[in-house]
This record gives C-alpha cells, structure tokens and sequence, in this order.
C-alpha cells in the first residue's frame, strides 16, 4: 500500500504555521498592550492591579527573611555606637530646647499675621507611613513598592509620598495592601516645582537617572548651583514647598537637578493624603 | 492510571520553569543598600527564559513567556507590554538559534546567550525610548547587559538543578 505522504507533509506545515503565527499573535498583543497603556483606560490599570494584588504579597513574604536580617544588624549597630548616638542626641536635645520658645513666638506671630491679611491656609493633611518592600531602580524606570496594610481605602493614586529629604514620588497603583510609587527619577514622572530662593517656576522632568531636567523655566530665571527645589502646588496634585531637588547645574540651556533623598536610605516613608476637593460644608458654602 | 500520572506530569513540565523564574526574581527585588541590585532586577527573567527556551522547549512556550513579561512589567511599574515584547524577542531568538548551536555546550550556550540579549535590551532600550519619546540612558543599560551576561552561569546552574530534579521528562513520564 502506498504511503500518504503528502498529507501527512501539508499537516506538518499547517502546523508549523499556526505555531510561526501564534509567536506573531503574541507580539500583536503586546505592541496593542503598549498602545492601550498610552491611551490610559481602564482595563490596563484593572490588569496591573490584578497582577499587583498577586505578586506583592508573594515579594512581600520573600523580603521576610531579610528584613529580620537587616534588623539584626541594625540592633547591633545601634548598641555598638550606643554612647555615642546618647552624647549627640543630648547636644541636639540642649540646642532644641533654645529653639523651642523661639519657634513658639514665631508661630504666635505668624497666626497674627495671617488673620490680619486673611490668608487661606491650605487644607490639612493626613499621612500614612508605609514600609518599602521593593525597589526597582534601572535604566528602564524607577519605582518602589510599599506595604500600606490596612489604610488602602484611604490611599488613593497620586498623592505623594516622601521621606525625611523630601519628596520621592508619586503613588501609581494601589491594589490590596500596597501600593507602587513611581519616584521622580521615572521617565515618566514631571513635577512642578518652584525655587526656593528666586521663586521660579519650571516642570522638574526625571530619566530614569539621577539627573533631572528642568524645563519651562522663565526667561530671566535666577537660578544658581545649590539651590532648593520645592513642590509648587500648581495643578492641585501636590502639597506645596515639599524639598523635591537640588540644582546641580544651571546653565543657559539646560539645568539639572539631583533629587535630595538616595534610593539605598529608602525604608519607611510617609503618604501624603492632599485633596483639594472641598469638603461637603465648603462645597455648599461656595454654592 | 499511567495516563493520569501523564497527564499531571505534562502540567508540572509547564509550571515549573515560570514558576522557577518568579520564585527565584522575588529574591532580587528585594530592597538592599547597595545600588547595584538595581541593575539586575530582571537578570532571573531574561537568563531563564533564554535557558528554558533553549534547553526545554518541549516544556516551555509563548504563552508561559507573556505571562511572565506581564508579572515582570508589573513588578517594575514599566508600561504594560514593554517586557512583553523583550521577552517574546529573547523567546524568538533562542529558539531560533539555539536550532544552529550546539546549546549542550555551556560555553556555546553562554555565547548564545550573549548574543541574543544584547539584541533584546537593544530592542527594549529602543521601545522604551520611543514610547517615552525620549532617549533612556544608555550607559546604564549597557551596563545592565553586561551584568545580565556575567550573571548566566551562576543562574544558569539554579535552572539546571530545578530542570534536573523536577522536570526530568524520561523519568517521569510513564509508558502507557
């Protein structure tokens, strides 16, 4: 009997096709994933927290073991310097005491000075300290991932988050009991600031390095080398006069900036809540 | 019964190398002093799909690949897709070259390895800057190739191990 092999062949390559084109579908997908993300809708944001609500808890359990190392170490250390840390808190502690009664008159003062040029005070906030269980900081983005435990109702994406330097970012996902912060070295992260000093505005632009850029400074801006730049408020997003960065170099066409914290001094850091959106009694007194 | 055991078996050969990956890329997320690590978050990802794919593909595929491109872009706030497509590009390559080169052959497979990373962190570094539109630095992704490569056989002997003691197809499978 004669062998069929010619069907058998066009069987195989059917096959073969399918799989070529499989590989290809995949690749389709994610170039549309790439798309849809740029486009910001919802399905996007409702898959990554998915996959978020899955992973962090596993990390989260993988960074156990360490962190209890690092609290040894740290515990150690502690006890090693103990007199030393006890003689500089004491000189500290006497040099606080003096400023303490000054810092008092100085807050009287200010309040007297406020209700006479009535002026309006800026919502108060409420802060949340988180625990950083991940990092991720290379030429591809700059993010961290926070544990929040229970305070993931009242996070919400945006609000910022910094550490005692000042600011570090911005929260991006909140799924379950953590949260991913995009630092303001992210590609994608832009802030408005303004300096402290000369109180020119400019838009504060990460690349994933510890150089930023700052763009949109006016014309006759007076900026210098060393000089603090602070969150504006513009925009409603962030709380304003947060120390975001230092001006590394200030030159005719381009200045950068350094951030003021170092991502290894990244352990706990604090949550702004800041909503500007009135209150219910405001809402209706504006009414 | 035999069929059954198959049947389990043939599952376990498609969880455990992504499964292997994760569990191994968890360790290096974790937050450490040193800036260094931050360079090679995503060393686990790129050495054991290349690894995987290259010395197992009867028990690694496509669908195994996105969804650890998934998992890597969400884990590193990157856009998502971006992994995706790096890693189906890494798939793509070490399957097709790894039909030319003798991959048994660890200094070979390294050199495979090489080759086919630097095409895909290029291909990444270039996807990114475009979807930023703006240039990435390349410095720093260079230098998170080189670590990548360096890294190989030290993961490397990690999957070998989970692939000798877990997924050993001929001792498992039964005949039926």
């Amino acid at each position: 009997m004669k062998r069929q092999r010619v069907l058998f062949l066009k069987e195989n390559y059917v096959l073969r096709v399918l799989k070529s084109f499989f590989l290809a579908g995949l690749f389709i997908i994610a170039l549309l994933l790439i798309l849809v993300h740029k486009i910001d809708i919802t399905i996007v944001s409702s898959v990554s927290q998915g996959v978020m609500y899955v992973s962090a808890p596993l990390i989260h359990i993988a960074t156990l073991p360490a962190e209890g190392l690092s609290y040894g170490y740290k515990k150690i250390a502690e006890i090693m310097y103990i007199y030393e840390e006890n003689e500089r808190l004491r000189q500290e502690n006497s040099e606080l005491y003096l400023l303490k009664d000054r810092l008092r008159a100085l807050q009287t003062e200010n309040r007297i000075f406020k209700k006479l040029l009535h002026h309006i005070d800026i919502p108060q906030t409420i802060s949340y300290t988180a625990r950083v269980i991940a990092e991720n900081n290379n030429a591809f983005s700059n993010s961290l991932l926070l544990y929040i435990g229970n305070a993931s109702d009242f996070i919400k994406s945006g609000y910022a988050v910094v550490n005692a330097s000042g600011l570090i970012g911005r929260i991006d996902i909140v799924s379950g009991k953590y949260a991913r912060v995009t630092l303001i070295t992210d590609i994608n992260s832009k802030i408005p600031v303004v300096s402290q000093k000369s109180r020119d505005r400019g838009i504060l632009v990460g690349n994933n390095t510890r150089k930023m850029n700052l763009i949109f400074p006016p014309l006759m801006a007076e900026l210098h080398k060393d000089d603090i730049l602070v969150t504006s408020g513009s925009g409603g997003g962030l709380p304003p006069d947060i120390p975001v960065a230092k001006i590394k170099r200030a030159g005719v066409d381009t200045i950068t900036a350094i951030p003021l914290f170092s991502p290894s001094e990244l352990e706990i850091v604090k949550i702004i809540a800041y909503d500007i959106s009135p209150d219910e009694k405001t809402a209706k007194e504006l009414e | 019964m035999a069929e059954t055991k198959n049947f389990y078996a043939s599952i376990i050969s498609y969880t455990i190398p992504p499964i292997s990956i994760i569990l191994i890329d968890l360790l290096f997320y974790i937050p450490r002093s040193s800036d260094f690590w931050n360079f090679i978050r995503l060393v686990p990802f790129y050495t054991g799909i290349y690894f995987w794919s290259s010395q197992r593909p009867d028990a690694f595929n496509g669908i195994s690949v996105f969804l650890l491109g998934i998992i890597a872009d969400v884990m590193s706030a990157n856009p998502l897709g971006i992994n995706v497509m790096t890693f189906l590009c890494l798939y793509f390559l070490a399957t097709r070259l790894s039909t030319y080169i003798n991959v048994k052959r660890f200094s070979y497979s390294w050199l495979l390895f090489a080759l086919s990373i630097t095409l895909s962190i290029m291909f990444k570094f270039l996807i990114t800057s475009i979807f930023n539109r703006m240039w990435i630095p390349l410095n720093a992704a260079l230098l998170e190739l080189l670590l990548t490569i360096t890294i190989y056989p030290l993961l490397a002997r990690y999957y070998i191990w989970v692939e000798r003691r877990y997924i050993h197809l001929e001792d498992r499978y039964e005949k039926i």
